[in-house]
């Protein structure tokens, strides 16, 4: 006879998931959505190549208004935090075993900050080389 | 008897995209999932390439190149077609989570897919 | 003259020192008849080692919840005539995502145990129940008649939710249902119970759940109302304290 699975763990309720996580993730999608339209409009059919890409001189000049330096670090923030929630929220699913978990969370974070770290210094790396 | 079978367990997380028989609702999930994959492997290569900016004219130019290699267009074409197959399926993730269209949610997937299948040829007949 | 149909009934077999498989039976059946008729019968004519749950036949208990033709249905109210065809092959397999105990019977302590960590209700005031066309207001009276719960507890939801497929953990929808059901206002001690990673966040809205149902619970529109709830009385607390 197989062994029944408990209906909960012995510790409790895990708390891997909140009601912050979630709205921070159902945030962020549509907004990044927003963005993302105009991100990719202006990059993939407004620049100076036959294709619409932009060339290397299209993104120093673009990058020299310091709104879309604004707008371009903000869809990297909103992008990497829904994209990681998202990839987290999937790990949940296979309930990791809890040492994985906390292991797996603090990739995630550290993933994520350096991403965001790593392109706000390339964005203005990019503005920089304009002056 | 294997007393795993038949009972939940993570190795049967393939069963996620391969809804079979199953209801419309799944096939959103499995698109969804598939897609947000695929979109964040996408984004963190798109974070690096992106580091050649830095590397001066030469070395981002080098690779805009690239972009003309029919397989990298057709990279290309598929993230894109994945970001507004996960973007519009999302809508109606949030819609629903707030109440909105939930006794309507599969009139709202085929509406909102239709939305997205319009967007991709228009796309696509502009790409190629 | 009663229509007869030839049909072969597959069957999954799991007995403790077995390996799992399929006996499949040849059998005259009146389509008109639901598939926990064939069952029986191919316990009573056929094998009669054959384990199977059933009991009032009229989609009131939920024990008769497994998959016809891989998807989750309540036998005793399942039409052969509405799964198979005349010459077709009719399988029948245990629900997904619970221990099989034998053949088509699986065990289902841990929802139930699940059921009982919110509190789930088997009857309510009427004046609590989602019915069709409620008076627009209830008399003071009305509280006293009591109803069941729309909610059989038959586990199709279980067995057809994505999520349940890969971590045993998952309050599912049934339970969410039921604490929905309950409200979080009347009972706040079941924020803590349904905020939580294996809560009402694991759901990723497949309504596969809603779609299998066989009592209209429609568990996923319960899980969205749920999640306001949780939402509201998060916002409520935080800002309650601020």
């Amino acid at each position: 006879m197989s062994k029944p699975t408990p209906s909960f763990p012995a510790s409790g309720p895990r708390p891997g998931e909140n009601t912050w996580t979630w709205l921070l993730k159902i945030v962020t999608g549509p907004l990044l959505l927003l963005i993302l339209i105009l991100h990719f409009t202006v990059n993939h059919y407004l620049g100076s190549m036959s294709s619409g890409l932009m060339t290397y001189d299209d993104v120093i000049k673009y990058f020299q208004n310091p709104v879309i330096v604004a707008i371009e670090i903000l869809f990297l923030v909103t992008v990497v935090t829904h994209s990681l929630l998202g990839f987290h929220g999937i790990l949940l699913d296979m309930h990791p075993p809890r040492a994985l978990l906390v292991i797996s969370t603090w990739l995630h974070v550290v993933i994520g900050i350096s991403a965001v770290v790593y392109g706000i210094w390339l964005a203005l790396t990019i503005a920089s080389l304009g002056s | 008897m294997d007393s795993t079978r038949n009972q939940p367990s993570a190795r049967r997380f393939w069963s996620w995209f391969i809804p079979l028989r199953r209801d419309i609702g799944s096939w959103a999930f499995a698109l969804n999932r598939a897609t947000a994959i695929g979109l964040t492997i996408y984004l963190f290569l798109h974070l690096i390439i992106l580091g050649k900016l830095a590397q001066g004219p030469g070395a981002y130019d080098q690779f805009l190149a690239l972009t003309e290699n029919p397989l990298i267009k057709f990279g290309e074409w598929l993230v894109v077609a994945a970001a507004i197959l996960h973007g519009l399926n999302g809508i109606r993730v949030v819609l629903t989570s707030f109440g909105v269209g939930v006794t309507r949610q599969k009139q709202l997937f085929f509406g909102f897919m239709a939305i997205a299948v319009v967007v991709i040829l228009i796309f696509t007949a502009r790409m190629y | 003259m009663t229509e007869t149909w030839n049909i072969t009934l597959r069957v999954s077999r799991q007995k403790q020192n077995e390996a799992p498989h399929f006996d499949s039976f040849q059998m005259e059946v009146n389509p008109d008849e639901y598939v926990l008729d064939a069952v029986e019968r191919a316990w009573a004519f056929h094998d009669r080692t054959i384990c199977f749950r059933h009991a009032c036949h009229h989609s009131t208990c939920g024990a008769c919840g497994m998959r016809v033709n891989g998807l989750e249905k309540l036998t005793c109210i399942t039409l052969i005539r509405d799964v198979a065809r005349d010459g077709a092959t009719l399988k029948v397999e245990p629900l997904r995502n619970f221990p099989i105990v034998s053949d088509l019977t699986v065990d289902m302590g841990a929802f139930y145990r699940k059921m009982e960590r919110v509190e789930a209700r088997a009857v309510l005031p009427v004046t609590e129940a989602e019915i069709e066309n409620p008076p627009a207001q209830w008399d003071a009276e009305d509280s006293q008649y009591i109803r069941l719960s729309d909610c059989i507890e038959c586990g199709l939801c279980i067995s057809a939710c994505p999520v349940m497929a890969t971590t045993p953990e998952y309050l599912g929808p049934a339970p969410l249902a039921a604490a929905q059901d309950n409200g979080i206002k009347r009972k706040p001690e079941l924020l803590s119970v349904v905020d939580c990673e294996d809560g009402v966040w694991r759901c990723h809205s497949a309504f596969e759940c809603t779609a299998v149902c066989p009592s209209f619970v429609d568990p996923a529109r319960r899980i969205m109302d749920l999640r306001k709830q949780v939402v509201g009385a998060r916002l409520r607390n935080l800002f309650g304290k601020a």
